[in-house]
């Protein structure tokens, strides 16, 4: 999202009417306009400025610290006693978890919006849990190779969100069934993952701490790519997942009376979460609970009525990146997966969130 | 949600009106068939495993002794692997019943609602910060444990409108087992000894466990059942509803209370012996439920019997798959119970509450 004196040419700040006041922002560029919510903007102004510092945070700690401005120095390329330990060891890192937390921010955000439901989010209804159960499965019998890794995890999301889908139809779609399933379908998931990690005795006791909690040690450029590539792919449709989000949100009537397919949006707009949040899983592990919390605190900090996208892929970011330095420097010299981090924070905040609901969730 | 509808289909109810003795017939030939279904999957489980011993020898073995390798296997090794899988199986298909009753939930269940795993960390805190080592040290705090879930998962569902439904229980004991999980694996990081020994643990197995095991999870057993078997009437009448239960002249909070003691007495010692393991206390006492009907004192033996069996079949199961390890009883119950969990979600009465 463009600040707002950014590409516009013979562009001119609005306002919107009345009752909105100042809450929105219209730019114009000749027949094209764009509305833009002040509040967002600033809010991921500030998500950008908190990631940025705990990016650079991330890789001043570890079992040493750097300063700050030995890593810029690394980092810009100049000559540095830190440039294997920054660009080696911690760069990937850093990159990886804060590219796995934007995937994870954005499928949450479309995912809930579907289901209407912050607690329908992937690592709930078993997406992630299918993505690291493909992935192992495929490791220890040794039938894909490592670049075909990443789409043997978008295979395994698609596969269980379409089994918990088709085990939750059933004359029609019921929220509460289709939570139950997932929840049924992750733990048998689990159960897979535990089935192959005790057969492949070729795994070592590092992968198995990754499939089974999420965790980012240990992790290089090559885990980089399929996000960065999931994410680029996911541009355009991300683009339009914004706008179909809007309608999606309504209720059925009104959506379909405004004359939205909303079959079909619905169905792209668990496309993308699906996929963004395999892709996530199958480069770090199962990090629980980024999915359910990122969104959920990108609306609260906007104060939008739907899900912020932008906001909420950044608020993944920060989230998981802030979760591995803790995670890294909490018990050091030990290392904590990621995934126990996110958990802790995560697990009472969906407790705080099911105290208040009356069903489970709205709907 | 109320126990008796989940058995509308089979089970005693069904049939059209049987007299009281011709279904307490089949009730009994129904025991019967569970006793010596049990007792095949004993012999199964001393028989199988790295090296097959015909169950002639084993029955030799325990009977008469002898030195014979086949003798040593069985009897220090494989029996009482055995025993502890059917006193867990048991305490675990009990405790699954009592806890539908009380909550009168259909899923209800120590693993589904994270209660197992509450007792795992009280008993991971044991170890690790404790440094108690034996079970009958930390069963206690397994009981801790398991209590402060059983709470805390409960307390959350059933708070705010509307009480608590099925999917409020599921979710909250979901995330409570996230969390409870996440503690307990870091507090093992952090010693990479206690990871190493644990790691089999803490998915449910039965594996390497010997005669003191046996010896010191059988008690609690005994005193769990006696605990649920004098609510048995008491959780009767609670399925009709709590004023249906009070009319009746129950004392609920009291039958409620001793039922969660015994429960808690059962999912602590059985984790305790052999880490959390989830949906043997969920599918069992279903079963049980369409064999016997719904009146508990059958259930509940009956979810004494079945437990047992479905747990040692696991077991077996786990110990012939991909030899020479060994797949975990947990992950195996996990996956026979899966398909029973998403035909009951399926089944609309879990829903429709």
């Amino acid at each position: 999202m463009s600040s707002t004196d950014g590409p516009v040419t013979r562009g001119r700040v609005g306002r919107r009417g009345g009752g909105a006041a100042n809450r929105y922002a219209v730019l114009r560029a000749g027949r094209a306009s764009f509305l833009m919510h002040r509040r967002s903007v600033l809010v991921a102004v500030a998500l950008l400025l908190v990631l940025a510092a705990g990016f650079l945070l991330a890789l001043c700690v570890g079992d040493r610290f750097t300063p700050p401005s030995s890593v810029l120095a690394a980092l810009t390329g100049g000559d540095s006693p830190d440039a294997f330990t920054v660009e080696v060891l911690r760069l990937p890192r850093a990159t990886v978890g804060l590219l796995v937390g934007v995937c994870l921010g954005l499928s949450g955000a479309t995912v809930q919006t579907v289901a209407r439901n912050p607690l329908a989010s992937p690592d709930i209804i078993g997406v992630t849990q299918g993505a690291a159960a493909a992935t192992v499965v495929c490791t220890v019998l040794g039938v894909a190779s490592a670049a075909a890794m990443p789409f043997v995890a978008i295979g395994g999301g698609i596969a269980a969100t379409a089994l918990v889908y088709g085990l939750a139809w059933r004359r029609g779609l019921h929220a509460q069934r289709f939570v139950l399933i997932g929840i049924g379908i992750s733990l048998a998931l689990q159960s897979v993952v535990h089935l192959f990690l005790t057969k492949g005795d070729a795994l070592q006791a590092q992968q198995a701490k990754v499939w089974i909690t999420g965790s980012l040690n240990g992790t290089t450029w090559s885990s980089a790519w399929p996000p960065v590539i999931a994410l680029a792919a996911c541009l355009v449709p991300l683009v339009w997942a914004a706008r179909a989000q809007r309608a999606v949100a309504l209720d059925d009537a009104t959506a379909t009376g405004l004359g939205t397919r909303l079959d079909r949006s619905r169905l792209g707009l668990i496309a993308i979460g699906v996929v963004l949040a395999s892709v996530a899983a199958g480069a770090a592990g199962p990090i629980s609970f980024v999915a359910l919390v990122a969104p959920q605190l990108a609306r609260r900090l906007t104060r939008t009525s739907q899900l912020p996208l932008v906001c909420a892929g950044l608020a993944g970011a920060v989230i998981v990146t802030v979760a591995d330095i803790l995670a890294r420097v909490l018990l050091s010299p030990t290392e904590l997966p990621v995934g126990v981090l996110t958990a802790v924070v995560g697990a009472p905040y969906m407790l705080w969130l099911l105290a208040r609901s009356r069903t489970g969730g709205r709907s | 949600m109320s126990a008796p509808a989940l058995a509308a289909p089979g089970g005693a109810s069904a049939a059209p009106a049987p007299s009281r003795p011709r279904a307490t017939r089949r009730r009994l030939l129904w025991v019967l068939a569970a006793v010596v279904l049990l007792a095949l999957v004993t012999l199964l489980s001393l028989a199988v495993g790295a090296r097959a011993i015909p169950p002639s020898h084993v029955i030799d073995a325990i009977l008469h002794g002898g030195s014979s390798n086949d003798a040593l296997v069985v009897r220090t090794q494989r029996l009482p692997r055995t025993i502890v899988g059917l006193v867990v199986g048991a305490s675990l298909g009990v405790a699954g019943a009592v806890m539908q009753g009380i909550t009168r939930n259909p899923i209800a269940e120590p693993g589904v609602l994270g209660i197992s795993n509450g007792a795992a960390g009280g008993v991971v805190c044991a170890i690790v910060l404790f440094d108690v080592h034996s079970l009958t040290g930390y069963v206690w705090f397994g009981f801790a444990g398991a209590l402060i879930a059983a709470i805390c998962v409960y307390a959350v569902a059933s708070a705010g409108p509307g009480g608590s439904t099925p999917v409020k229980l599921a979710l909250s004991g979901a995330a409570f087992a996230a969390l409870l999980g996440s503690v307990i694996s870091g507090v093992m990081s952090t010693q990479a000894q206690a990871l190493d020994e644990y790691r089999f643990w803490l998915v449910g197995s039965l594996g390497g466990r010997g005669w003191d095991v046996a010896l010191q999870v059988l008690p609690f057993l005994g005193v769990g059942l006696v605990l649920v078997f004098a609510v048995a009437r008491g959780l009767d009448a609670l399925a009709l509803g709590e004023d249906a239960a009070r009319g009746l002249g129950q004392n609920v909070a009291l039958v409620r209370g001793v039922g969660a003691l015994g429960a808690t007495v059962l999912t602590g010692s059985a984790v305790a012996a052999a880490g959390p393991i989830a949906f043997v206390g969920l599918v069992v006492p279903h079963a049980a439920r369409r064999l016997v009907g719904t009146g508990h004192r059958w259930v509940l033996a009956m979810a004494a019997l079945l437990g047992p069996a479905m747990l040692v079949v696991s077991d077996v199961i786990g110990r012939v798959l991909f030899p020479p390890s060994e797949v975990p009883a947990g992950v195996m119950t996990a996956l026979m119970g899966v398909p029973v969990l998403v035909a009951l979600v399926r089944g609309r009465k879990v829903i429709a509450s």
